[in-house]
């Protein structure tokens, strides 16, 4: 009904977004029914307001009222002259661009990542730790071990169980990040192949369901609120059965 | 007097009363002449209209009350349902009456920021500046009071 990614695509009808995150706004808009009916209403109110709307103009009478009281107006002489010019009030003074930049950089954040982002960010994680051999901070195959590793470490509290009965044996853990949000991850193995499964806060983000990025396939999944990813290079179906058991203990 | 405008039609906006807003707009004009030490630079727009919105807060719940009662009363009823002529009720002026009695009628945390972002053209951070509230606030305000504003709206069109 309510699409998560709708404050982004008013933030980006408003003029909020530059760069990638208005052309993700615009994709979305592009694919999302209700967005792109949201964008159309919010243009047609708009038009209407900007050009309907009564703009109230200050009268004369209250003008020269107030010029006539800061007149009397016993000002320290300091600012008396800033006051007289016209940049005070134009507004013309360094530092509006660095807090435009914040301003856009702050939406950015604390905006929930879209699909893209997460599925791009899980995929990176998981590459990462393989690649610098950091795939796990606490190696553990029992959940005793594993599952208080991670308080104070992360705000999330993940459930870890072990499922080496059905050839998914707990390894480990570490903390990583999805998207900028501190992650538990629980490292299981399967044959060969490694499978991270991030845990996160849900802030409201549309989950990407499946995703494939450079080799590595991702399973996304919400659950009350936390965010799920299991992240593997096996196959789709072996991944599938990893998920249905995490499911199955943690539902 | 810059920003004079912008600031008279905000606290037009707010209060719903030609009286108030000026008593408000004077308030606010010589407050911002003697708290010029705060203004940190950047533009002075924003910084105004925070001032003019603190002068409304603070006028208290007594200006508040009399605005409520000081809203369009015009006899809008009785206008569209002798009005024999719909296009004459689309007209660009009854059109705007509308628009305008239907913003009035939104409450406040919804008005004050659409009238910011539509009418005086403020960003997200500024408006989160002026109204104290986090710019995630500002955004889902602003959404709500756009799908009201829309619903209230088309729902008077039907009329
Ligand atoms: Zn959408």
């Amino acid at each position: 009904m309510n699409c998560p990614e709708l404050l982004r695509t008013q933030a980006f009808l408003d003029g909020e977004l530059t760069g990638d995150a208005a052309r993700e706004a615009e994709l979305h808009i592009a694919t999302c029914d209700e967005c792109r009916a949201f964008s159309a209403r919010a243009a047609e109110l708009s038009d209407a307001m900007r050009a309907n709307i009564t703009q109230h103009r200050a009268p004369q009478a209250l003008h020269n009222r107030i010029s006539a009281l800061l007149d009397k107006e016993d000002a320290p002489v300091a600012f008396i002259p800033r006051w007289r010019q016209r940049e005070f009030w134009t507004g013309a003074f360094s530092g509006i661009g660095a807090s435009a930049l914040a301003a856009a950089l702050t939406i950015f954040v604390m905006l929930p990542p879209s699909a893209e982002t997460l599925a791009q960010s899980v995929a990176d994680a998981h590459t990462n730790a393989l690649m610098s051999g950091k795939v796990i901070q606490v190696a553990s195959s029992s959940h005793h071990t594993v599952k208080p590793w991670f308080a104070g470490k992360v705000e999330v509290s993940p459930p870890v169980a072990d499922f080496a009965q059905q050839g998914f044996p707990l390894i480990g853990g570490r903390v990583d990040k999805v998207a900028g949000s501190r992650a538990a991850v629980v490292v299981y193995n399967h044959g060969r192949h490694e499978i991270d499964l991030f845990v996160w806060p849900d802030k409201g983000a549309r989950l990407p369901g499946e995703s494939t990025r450079h080799g590595y396939h991702a399973i996304f999944w919400k659950n009350g609120d936390l965010n799920f990813a299991a992240v593997c290079d096996m196959e789709g179906a072996e991944l599938h059965k990893f998920v249905n058991l995490v499911r199955t203990e943690s539902d | 007097m810059p920003h004079l405008d912008a600031a008279y039609n905000l606290a037009r906006w707010l209060t719903r009363s030609p009286t108030d807003a000026e008593d408000i707009v004077q308030d606010a004009m010589l407050r911002a002449f003697r708290a010029f030490d705060g203004f940190r630079g950047g533009d002075a727009k924003p910084w105004l209209l925070a001032i003019v919105r603190n002068c409304w807060r603070n006028a208290g719940a007594d200006a508040k009350r009399r605005a409520q009662t000081a809203l369009p009363q015009d006899d809008d009823g009785g206008l569209v349902s002798t009005d024999p002529d719909p296009e004459a009720i689309a007209m660009d002026a009854s059109q705007s009456r509308k628009l305008d009695e239907v913003i009035a009628l939104l409450p406040n945390e919804f008005r004050e920021v659409l009238v910011l972002r539509e009418m005086e053209d403020m960003s997200y951070r500024e408006i989160a500046e002026i109204t104290g509230a986090p710019i995630g606030t500002v955004m889902s305000r602003l959404a709500r009071a756009r799908t009201m504003l829309r619903e209230r709206w088309t729902a008077r069109d039907l009329v």
